[in-house]
C-alpha cells in the first residue's frame, strides 16, 4: 500500500461537488493546503472551533438548520471528542460527515500497521464506534466524499473520510 | 457585583422572566435549567442537549448561522459551560448576531448531587465572554432588575451573554435504563425542529 498524496485542487472540488456549504474545522496540519483553498472560498463558510467537540456539536446545528456542513479534524482530534460523537452520531443519529487527516502516517503501510499509535488506532476506533470509514489514498478514491454524504443520510449516522497522505 | 456577595434568585423566577418573551426562538436548554425551562415554556421548537456534555451552547451556535433570520436562545449552565468554555471564542469569532447566550451560575454541579464547581463558584461568565468577544453580556442576580433590563438585550445584535446568578436547589438526576433498541430522545427530538424551519 502506498498512500499518494492529493493535490488540494481535486479535494476542494469533490467537496465543492458534494454540495457542501460550511466547513466546521479545527486546523490539521496534514490538510493544511487544503484549509487555505477552503477559507479563501466565497462560497464556503468556514467555522472556526476550539475543540473537536464543538465542530461536532456546531455540525449537528447547522444540519437542524438545513445546512450541509463538512467536518475537518485530525485524528487526534477524533480521539479528543469520542463522548460528542457518541452522543450526537450515534445517539443523535445526525448524519455528520467528517474528514480526518492522519498526520504522521508512514504512507507505505496499511494505517493499521502503521508505528503511530495516533494513526494505528483511527479505523479500530471508528470500528468500535461503529462509524463507516473510507480510505482516501489517493486522487481514485474523491468519489467517496460526495457518496459520504449519501452514506451518512441513509443510515442517519456519521461517516468518516480518513485523508491518507498529506494534501499537496 | 462580584459573585461571593452576588444575590441570587430563584431558577423558576429565572426562566418565568425569559418564557414572558418567547415566540418563535429556537431554544436549547440543557440541565436542570432546561427542565425548569420546559415547564415554563413548553414549544415544538425547545431543543435539548442530552448526552453531550458541555455541547448546548456550540449546538445553538449552529442553528443561528443556518438560522440568521430566526432568533437562537442557549439556555446554559456553569458547570456544562466549564467543559466546553472555549465554546465562548468560538461563538465570539462566528458572531451570529441572533444568538442570546444564558448561562445560570448556581456555583453547583446540581443534577449530580450539588458538588462545587471547581472554582468554588467564583469564575465569572460574563467577564469571560467581554474577553472572548462577545459585544453584549449582563449579569442578574434579581428577577425584577433581569426583567426589566432583558427587552433592551435581546433588542440589540448579539451574541449576546447573560449571567444569571441563582440559588442551588436539589434537582438530582438519575438516569432511567434506555430500553434496548429503543429510539434515543435526542434523534426523535431535532428532525421535526428541522422539519419546521424548513417550512418556515
Amino acid at each position: 500500500m502506498v498512500a499518494q498524496s492529493i493535490p488540494a485542487g481535486e479535494l476542494w472540488n469533490a467537496i465543492r461537488a458534494a454540495g457542501v456549504q460550511d466547513v466546521v474545522l479545527v486546523p490539521d496540519t496534514h490538510q493544511r493546503t487544503l484549509l487555505e483553498l477552503l477559507m479563501a472560498d466565497d462560497d464556503i463558510r468556514t467555522v472556526h472551533c476550539s475543540t473537536e467537540d464543538e465542530a461536532l456539536a456546531v455540525s449537528a446545528g447547522l444540519i437542524i438548520g438545513g445546512r450541509r456542513p463538512l467536518m475537518n479534524i485530525q485524528h487526534a482530534g477524533l480521539y479528543a471528542s469520542v463522548n460528542n460523537l457518541r452522543g450526537l452520531g450515534l445517539d443523535g443519529q445526525f448524519p455528520i460527515v467528517i474528514m480526518i487527516g492522519l498526520l504522521g502516517r508512514d504512507p507505505e503501510l496499511d494505517p493499521n500497521d502503521d508505528g503511530s499509535s495516533m494513526v494505528r488506532l483511527c479505523q479500530p476506533l471508528l470500528e468500535t464506534l461503529g462509524v463507516p470509514w473510507h480510505l482516501l489514498d489517493g486522487p481514485e478514491d474523491l468519489i467517496c466524499v460526495e457518496t459520504a454524504f449519501d452514506e451518512a443520510a441513509s443510515r442517519g449516522g456519521p461517516v468518516a473520510l480518513l485523508v491518507g497522505a498529506p494534501t499537496s | 457585583m462580584t459573585n461571593q456577595d452576588a444575590r441570587r434568585m430563584s431558577l423558576d423566577a429565572a426562566m418565568e422572566v425569559l418564557a414572558r418573551r418567547r415566540d418563535q426562538q429556537v431554544v436549547v436548554g440543557t440541565m436542570t435549567a432546561n427542565g425548569v425551562w420546559r415547564q415554563k415554556s413548553p414549544h415544538d421548537l425547545n431543543l435539548a442537549c442530552i448526552g453531550f456534555m458541555g455541547g448546548a451552547s456550540t449546538l445553538a451556535l449552529g442553528v443561528a448561522l443556518a438560522q440568521p433570520e430566526r432568533d437562537v436562545w442557549v439556555i446554559d449552565g456553569d458547570g456544562s459551560l466549564m467543559m466546553q468554555l472555549g465554546s465562548l471564542g468560538t461563538i465570539a469569532g462566528a458572531a451570529p448576531t441572533n444568538l442570546l447566550h444564558i448561562v445560570v451560575h448556581n456555583g453547583v454541579y446540581e443534577t449530580s448531587g450539588s458538588q462545587p464547581l471547581p472554582s468554588q463558584a467564583e469564575v465569572d461568565f460574563e467577564q469571560m465572554a467581554k474577553g472572548a468577544g462577545y459585544p453584549l453580556t449582563a449579569s442578574f442576580g434579581d428577577a425584577e432588575e433581569f426583567d426589566a433590563a432583558l427587552d433592551d438585550l435581546l433588542a440589540a445584535d448579539g451574541p449576546t451573554l447573560i449571567q444569571l446568578y441563582t440559588r442551588p436547589e436539589d434537582r438530582f438526576y438519575s438516569a432511567s435504563p434506555t430500553p434496548p433498541g429503543s429510539t434515543p430522545p435526542l434523534a426523535k427530538m431535532w428532525p421535526p425542529i428541522a422539519n419546521a424551519l424548513e417550512q418556515g
